[in-house]
């Protein structure tokens, strides 16, 4: 199955990049696997669904803000959820689900399986290129479950099943 | 004093924020736009090499790194003392214009469109690029994807890499256009011209012969008699990358023309206490509070605000449409320029208007046989100490300053973005909507949010230029409290 793996995010605003420090780390364990393509996107919306066009599967990997857990704790989200990491949305066109229904109406090839990992944030205010280090912590913690969940290649609802 | 709150729901808190209160009798006292502080930028700048700007500012922001990424390139050209050539000044502007093509045809039809193509009392659901594609045809959403693919494509191109680009350097761009690129960016501006006429019609069709739709771009409610803002050429021409800023006066007159460098000496910040956002204005007018007319300093730089500051446009096309734009609109001619047009819902026209413009003008470059030069780079000799660089950004005049020391190490680094330019016009815009909408205690609960949307969604406001969740095509929820600050009831709006 070709996989796109998306780190989204801000690099230079604290904990809002910690979807583009895990991008980094999976690409240099995925170096070279075929089938898994990595990607980082700055926006959510219509580009990030420009970004997953042409793969069967797409995993995103953001920051989020909000979701209830301490700063660090990781949550994953299916295609009902898009609304709540802080970067997949724009603010400039479309929320991720609109674009992907956009997509989809163009005839654009999207992935039917979309999985999003969000990482509890500490400090999304702060112009620096470091994470906080709770969402430090969380970084390979993030690595090793998205690489288990790539591996066990297990089946998911379809996000097209709704229809 | 009853206070209204509209806040994106809770999971995003901290975001964008509209606070309307109430006097005794039940109407608008004031309204305040609020959106949080993002922290240390200036630190965050100073002791880096003065080179590392460009691909630094150009992630301040997702959206428009393309402006950051020019300005920049440009203020290090003053800062090393070194003129571009020719070529590199062409390449960088023609990677500019594909970027307008594509920022200005994606804001019209994903949140300016929805308002006018599908309605501005249509359910929040349906309001939106899609509601868009259902209404006027698959087509239009195809073309509004290959658009943007074949202008993202231009931009990777030229500027190395898709989105941010990395290719600017102080005196020059870091790679010649060959021949064949040449070709490729002459073919996407051909179909940009074709795709920008298209909207026009559309607009034309869908808005302007429908006298609902005229009525409410020429209602009171979104309309402000301030000064404008934008850059022009040696002719006073439109020119989104380079020139001098000129500013006119509410009735068309000119207040002033000076060069970006200049800016400090014709722009004031203005600091509230309820918000970090600052509010530029006119330092030789004053600030005298959120209100229009030539005695405030209040001014707007915007789409709308460049077209009322230029005397006539650069390409055949986009000047037909200049004209149509202002005689539509009853303006009349002074001192050669068409008096300004302050009906601010006729921004999302201007902005067709400049996409048209843009894509002429990125046909031009194209073409020009001076493009493909291999000199694209003038070396830096030495470090000036200062330098000042701008463009029109989507979004306003886009100034960046900088200051370093003799090894170049930045020292200084202030930014005004293009949303902060209009920080005073969206408040006084977001005020007059509410004021529409609660008389004497009663609130019209229907189309509230969309209306204060509307109102500050015709500037595609980009806080922050880093904030990445405001009040758009995210969900709302407005808090109506009573006079000891209780909740009433709240109105509630999912994404």
């Amino acid at each position: 199955m070709e996989t796109i793996i998306v780190g989204i995010g801000n690099p230079v605003l604290a904990d809002d990049g910690v979807g583009l420090k895990v991008l980094d780390r999976l690409e240099e364990r995925l170096r070279g696997r075929p089938g898994v393509a990595l990607t980082r996107v700055c926006c959510g919306g219509i580009h990030l669904m420009e970004a997953m066009a042409g793969y069967e599967r797409a995993v995103i990997i953001d920051a989020i803000t909000g979701g209830g857990g301490a700063p660090g704790t990781l949550y994953t989200f299916g295609p009902d959820d898009f609304s709540q990491t802080r970067n997949v949305c724009s603010s400039h066109d479309a929320s991720l689900l609109v674009a992907l229904e956009l997509g989809d109406a163009v005839g654009l090839p999207l992935p039917g399986d979309v999985r999003i990992w969000a990482v509890e944030t500490e400090d999304v205010s702060t112009y620096s290129e470091v994470l906080t280090p709770a969402v430090e912590r969380a970084v390979p913690v993030v690595v090793e479950r998205v690489l288990g969940d790539l591996d066990s290649g297990q089946p998911r609802a379809s996000r097209r099943t709704t229809e | 004093m009853k206070r209204i709150s509209i806040n994106p729901i809770t999971r995003l808190e901290g975001h964008g924020k509209i606070e309307i209160f109430l006097d005794a009798d039940g109407n608008v006292a004031n309204t305040y736009f609020q959106v949080p502080e993002l922290r240390g930028f200036e630190q965050f700048c100073v002791g880096r090499r003065a080179e590392e700007m460009p691909v630094i500012t150009n992630r301040i922001c997702g959206v428009c790194p393309e402006a950051h990424h020019m300005a920049s390139v440009k203020a290090l050209d003053r800062l090393f003392g070194v003129e571009p050539p020719p070529a590199a000044r062409k390449i960088r502007e023609l990677l500019y214009m594909a970027f307008f093509v594509t920022d200005h045809a994606t804001h019209f039809y994903a949140l300016g469109g929805p308002d006018f193509i599908v309605g501005p009392d249509a359910p929040p659901a349906e309001r939106n690029i899609l509601g868009v594609v259902r209404k006027v045809g698959l087509d239009v959403g195809k073309q509004v994807i290959e658009c943007r693919a074949r202008n993202h494509s231009i931009i990777r191109m030229l500027g190395g890499r898709p989105i941010h680009p990395v290719a600017g350097l102080p005196g020059g761009w870091s790679k010649p256009l060959t021949e064949a690129e040449r070709q490729t960016a002459e073919e996407a501006a051909r179909r940009n011209i074709e795709f920008a006429l298209f909207s026009l019609r559309l607009f034309d069709t869908i808005v302007l012969q429908n006298p609902a739709y005229v009525e409410m771009v020429h209602s009171d409610t979104y309309c402000h008699r301030t000064y404008y803002m934008g850059t022009v050429d040696e002719r006073n021409r439109l020119n989104l990358f380079d020139g001098r800023i000129r500013v006119v006066g509410p009735d068309g007159h000119e207040f002033a023309t000076y060069h970006p460098a200049d800016y400090q000496a014709h722009v004031a910040e203005r600091v509230e206490p309820w918000t970090y956002l600052k509010f530029p204005y006119l330092k030789q007018v004053g600030w005298k509070g959120f209100c229009d007319g030539p005695e405030s300093g209040v001014y707007c730089a915007t789409p709308l605000s460049r077209l009322n500051v230029s005397d006539s446009l650069a390409t055949p096309l986009a000047q037909e449409q200049f004209e149509r734009f202002y005689e539509a609109l009853g303006s009349k001619k002074i001192d050669r320029r068409f008096t300004p047009v302050h009906h601010r819902m006729a921004t999302h026209w201007a902005r067709l208007i400049e996409m048209l413009y843009a894509a002429e003008h990125m046909l031009e470059l194209a073409t020009d046989p001076e493009i493909t030069s291999p000199r694209v780079r003038n070396l830096p000799q030495a470090v000036a100490g200062r330098g000042v660089g701008s463009v029109e950004a989507p979004r306003g005049t886009l100034i960046h300053d900088y200051s370093a020391d003799s090894n170049a190490i930045l020292r200084q680094v202030n930014l005004i973005v293009g949303t902060t330019n209009n920080h005073a016009a969206i408040s006084m815009s977001i005020r007059k909507a509410a004021e529409q909408l609660i008389r004497a205690g009663r609130i019209v609960e229907e189309g509230l949010l969309n209306r204060l949307e509307m109102a500050f969604r015709l500037y595609d406001p980009c806080l922050s230029c880093a904030t990445h969740s405001l009040p758009g095509a995210m969900p709302l929820v407005v808090d109506i409290r009573n006079h000891s600050g209780e909740y009433i009831r709240s109105i509630r709006r999912e994404g």
